[in-house]
């Protein structure tokens, strides 16, 4: 720890008001110390900063209103809100899905020769397994 | 519920960004008085000061979501957020000021004085109102929003040392501004 004299006291005070504890961390020691060392002057120093932190701590604004309280939370996404979205997404994935597996099924319609949709059908599953997953998240989230 | 070490307000901010009403009204609960009062102190201005809460919020709620921990703290993002807009309507007034000069404000002792006087909150922040813009800032995010030298140099882009001149300039002059309540 670092010895403190007058001066640096008086700059601190003079900065960060008569709280020592709310003075910078690495020089709260040695402000404490210098105020068991020389406590008629360090003490004059912080009465005086605290005539000034008394005056600053009379203002004080006003608690928020109600009505600004609902406004803010009422403009904040609703849960109800990412649900909706989600099963859109997953609605949307679905009738992709769909769309995939009959465009596949006309495929294989016209071309006889060709392998069975199971391929597509994988990839219905897959979608859909997928977008499970997705909107899933943030309900096994909010149980945590 | 997982506390973050680091963020206080980490897994509130998480539970916000999945639209957790809940978490809403508490983080609402926890930040709005903070942020009303930043911006009050920093425009002295309760409309604005509103206006900008409101603001905040409506960027934090559009930040949450996408919020990753540990970065920064969530509250010193908001003070950022916060200031910023407060600079921005300190510039238009400016630029208006500029456009339509004002008044002269008599900010020197005056036979009424003495009635203003009794109300110290106002003279407090008529005084504070007159400082340059960043020793404001220097005082509002110490003394008044209780932040660390750290962090509220680091908020304003400044060194540790630069902040501690501008508190003790602010400061210096609030003593005269306000050196008849001291009497």
């Amino acid at each position: 720890m670092n010895r403190m004299d007058a001066k640096r006291f008086e700059t601190l005070a003079e900065a960060h008001g008569a709280a020592i504890g709310r003075w910078p961390r690495d020089d709260q020691d040695a402000a404490f110390a210098f105020l068991a060392e020389a406590p008629e002057v360090a003490q004059a120093l912080l009465d005086d900063a605290r005539l000034l932190d008394e005056a600053l701590d009379e203002l004080r604004p006003p608690s928020p209103s109600l009505a600004l309280r609902d406004a803010i939370i009422a403009a904040a996404p609703a849960e109800s809100r990412g649900w909706s979205l989600g099963r859109w997404l997953a609605g949307a994935g679905i009738g992709a899905a769909l769309a995939a597996a009959c465009a596949a099924g006309v495929v294989i319609g016209v071309d006889i020769a060709a392998p069975s949709g199971a391929s597509s059908l994988d990839a219905v599953s897959q979608t859909v397994a997928v977008e499970d997953d997705w909107i899933a998240l943030p309900e096994m989230e909010s149980q945590s | 519920m997982k506390q973050s070490g680091g963020d206080p307000d980490e897994a509130l901010v998480a539970r916000v960004g999945r639209g957790d009403q809940a978490a809403v009204q508490a983080l609402v609960a926890r930040k709005l008085p903070r942020m009303l009062q930043l911006a009050q102190r920093m425009l002295g201005d309760a409309a604005e000061a509103e206006d900008v809460a409101q603001e905040v919020f409506v960027r934090a709620w559009r930040q949450a979501p996408r919020w990753i921990p540990g970065a920064a703290r969530f509250d010193t993002w908001m003070h950022r957020v916060a200031l910023n807009l407060c600079y921005d309507r300190l510039r238009r007034r400016r630029e208006q000021t500029m456009a339509e000069p004002p008044e002269q404000v008599d900010t020197g002792p005056a036979p009424d004085r003495g009635l203003l006087a009794r109300d110290t909150g106002a003279r407090v922040s008529a005084a504070l109102a007159a400082l340059p813009e960043r020793q404001r800032e220097a005082l509002v995010l110490c003394h008044y929003q209780d932040l660390g030298n750290i962090e509220a140099a680091s908020l304003m882009g400044v060194s540790v040392e630069a902040l501690e001149s501008l508190l003790s300039r602010g400061r210096r002059a609030l003593r005269v501004a306000l050196a008849d309540l001291r009497e």
